[in-house]
């Protein structure tokens, strides 16, 4: 009977004439008899682990695929894109004659002082925010339109007003990052549960012992992999300042590979931010690990 | 009752003129943009020295917001709430609380978290360290004082939150809903654990559950609110004394408790 009823009930295209409830099954969907549900899909399950093997092998692929790209791209005889090997040959050359150091060593400062200053900003401000309604009341719908004034636009008073030297590309970094490290450090402020500062409180902490022994504990590893993420928005402002105004740096070599048509040697500058910027999220990640092992996954 | 004749415990020792705690015609009032909801409504309770009592009532009935008034972490819209006659004003380490989940410092070991209420306290080190351990031994969590909170299971993480509030030797503890979170091997076990800790101790204990058969069985005493608006809906004297056991669930006593808390409890 139920054998009956199952055919009947679906649509009278697809119930082919089977005779049988399996054969009616298999017709419906392809699936096996005696089977319920969708099997898991193996490979593009929605949030689920995939095998190791196949997680590295399509990082391999991708990283490969991108390579044989660039490879094709530049084998074309074009003289716009360099060949990975003349990439390769001018980067040795760089290293070879000390201006990669250099320039790497000139741009790096930059970054280091502006993120650390921006850092410092978005600590204090976004644990103050993220803490104390009032004061985020003051501030919210300050960084609310500020943070919308394109922070490139803001180097032509920088120039005028702090000269052509460091300063205006330092402030850059920090005016484009510091606005999104108050904001995502206000959100991981935030984060702390309730339930933890109110059991604080009813073992005796007031609030600066809360703030200090609660609430910056509890946030730092988040602190960290906001400080990692909005890394990568230092190294463009950066660029950005030396594309303009700038007589060192990697950005500044970019501009003079350009004007001297040396597109195996933008090709190399290209690659090293990419290389820089994995390497320091690795670091991050590491220093995240290893100062807050409590918080690893 | 066929157990052995129940040794006195602090509770029947001690019979005090005067209440520990009182709450003395307690409000709570929120205040929304269109209507305002009165989560609690005159709300008069006590607890005696020594005493184990629970506030028993379904969900939404208020019986959090009180607790929260009483550790000083909400603030009453009218009335008062005093402990040995001091007017609560704010939380302190004098009334210990245990929340259901989330409060222990992940970052912190078992040992470390012991201490957080003695260091704020300014225990010197040599007596902290003694504290901890003592609380280690009552709460079998001694091979666990460097561990983690995420390496441990989820009723010995409660342990360790009523070791942390027990350890600034707070005048009275607040649970709520503590076992609410576990498994029910898991609670029955914290049950009776926690009725040989406060056999032991003698702690003053208001707890807040809204499992019938938990509060009578570690209730001396059980007060019912009702829902919308939150108040006082019945007083009841549980008759086990300090002697609870497996035998007392089957007690006639017990079963005609759960009968009556249910049908308090479903008006």
């Amino acid at each position: 009977m139920t054998t009956v009823d199952r055919a009947g009930s679906w649509p009278a295209s697809s119930a082919v004439a089977g005779t049988t409830g399996e054969a009616t099954a298999v017709a419906e969907g392809s699936r096996p008899s005696g089977t319920r549900g969708r099997p898991p899909s193996k490979l593009l399950g929605i949030r689920t682990e995939v095998p190791a093997a196949w997680r590295i092998g399509f990082g391999v692929v991708g990283v490969l695929g991108l390579l044989a790209l660039w490879f094709w791209s530049s084998s074309g005889g074009s003289a716009l894109i360099a060949t990975p090997t003349e990439s390769w040959t001018a980067f040795r050359e760089m290293v070879g004659d000390g201006t990669f150091q250099t320039d790497l060593w000139a741009s790096a400062q930059r970054v280091l002082i502006g993120y650390s200053i921006s850092m410092a900003i978005g600590i204090v401000l976004g644990i103050a925010t993220g803490t104390f309604a009032s004061i985020d009341a003051f501030f919210e719908p300050m960084i609310g339109f500020l943070r919308y004034i394109p922070a490139p636009a803001l180097i032509p008073l920088f120039l005028l007003l702090l000269g052509i030297d460091e300063s205006p590309k330092i402030w850059l970094i920090v005016v484009g990052t510091a606005f999104y490290n108050v904001l995502m450090t206000a959100d991981v402020a935030r984060n702390v549960p309730r339930e933890m500062i109110n059991a604080s409180y009813t073992l005796g902490a007031g609030r600066l012992r809360i703030l200090r022994k609660v609430i910056l504990p509890h946030s730092l590893p988040g602190i960290i992999d906001v400080a990692r993420i909005n890394l990568a928005a230092a190294w463009s402002m950066l660029v950005v300042a030396e594309l303009l105004a700038a007589q060192s740096g990697l950005g500044y070599q970019l501009i003079r590979s350009q004007r001297f048509r040396a597109i195996d040697a933008m090709f190399a500058i290209l690659i090293a931010f990419g290389v820089i910027g994995l390497l320091s999220d690795v670091l991050l990640r590491q220093v995240r690990n290893r100062i807050a092992p409590w918080a690893r996954s | 009752m066929t157990a052995t004749e129940p040794t006195p415990t602090l509770s029947s020792v001690l019979r005090p003129g005067t209440p520990k705690l009182v709450v003395d015609d307690v409000s709570k009032v929120f205040a929304g943009r269109k209507t305002s909801v009165t989560a609690l409504d005159h709300v008069d309770l006590h607890v005696d020295q020594g005493e184990l009592v629970c506030l028993l009532g379904a969900s939404g009935c208020g019986k959090s917001t009180l607790l929260s008034i009483i550790a000083g972490l909400e603030t009453a819209t009218s009335g008062v709430v005093t402990v040995d006659g001091d007017r609560v004003v704010g939380p302190g380490a004098d009334r210990g609380m245990v929340f259901q989940a989330y409060s222990l410092f992940p970052w912190k070991t078992v040992a470390e978290n012991i201490a957080f209420g003695l260091e704020t306290a300014k225990w010197p080190k040599a007596r902290r360290e003694e504290r901890v351990a003592e609380l280690l031994g009552i709460m079998a969590l001694a091979n666990f004082a460097d561990a983690l909170p995420k390496e441990l299971s989820g009723g010995m993480r409660q342990r360790v939150a009523i070791a942390r509030a027990l350890a600034p030797e707070p005048d009275m503890l607040l649970l709520d809903e503590p076992f609410g979170a576990l498994d029910a091997e898991t609670k029955r076990h914290m049950q009776d654990f926690l009725l040989t800790l406060w056999n032991r101790t003698g702690t003053t204990i208001l707890m807040v559950t809204h499992d019938i058969e938990e509060a009578i069985y570690l209730s001396q005493r059980i007060y019912v609110l009702a829902a919308r608006p939150g108040r006082v809906a019945a007083e009841i004297d549980i008759p086990f004394g300090g002697s609870r056991g497996p035998t007392t669930k089957r007690d006639p006593r017990f079963l005609d408790l759960r009968e009556e808390l249910a049908e308090l409890l479903a008006t």
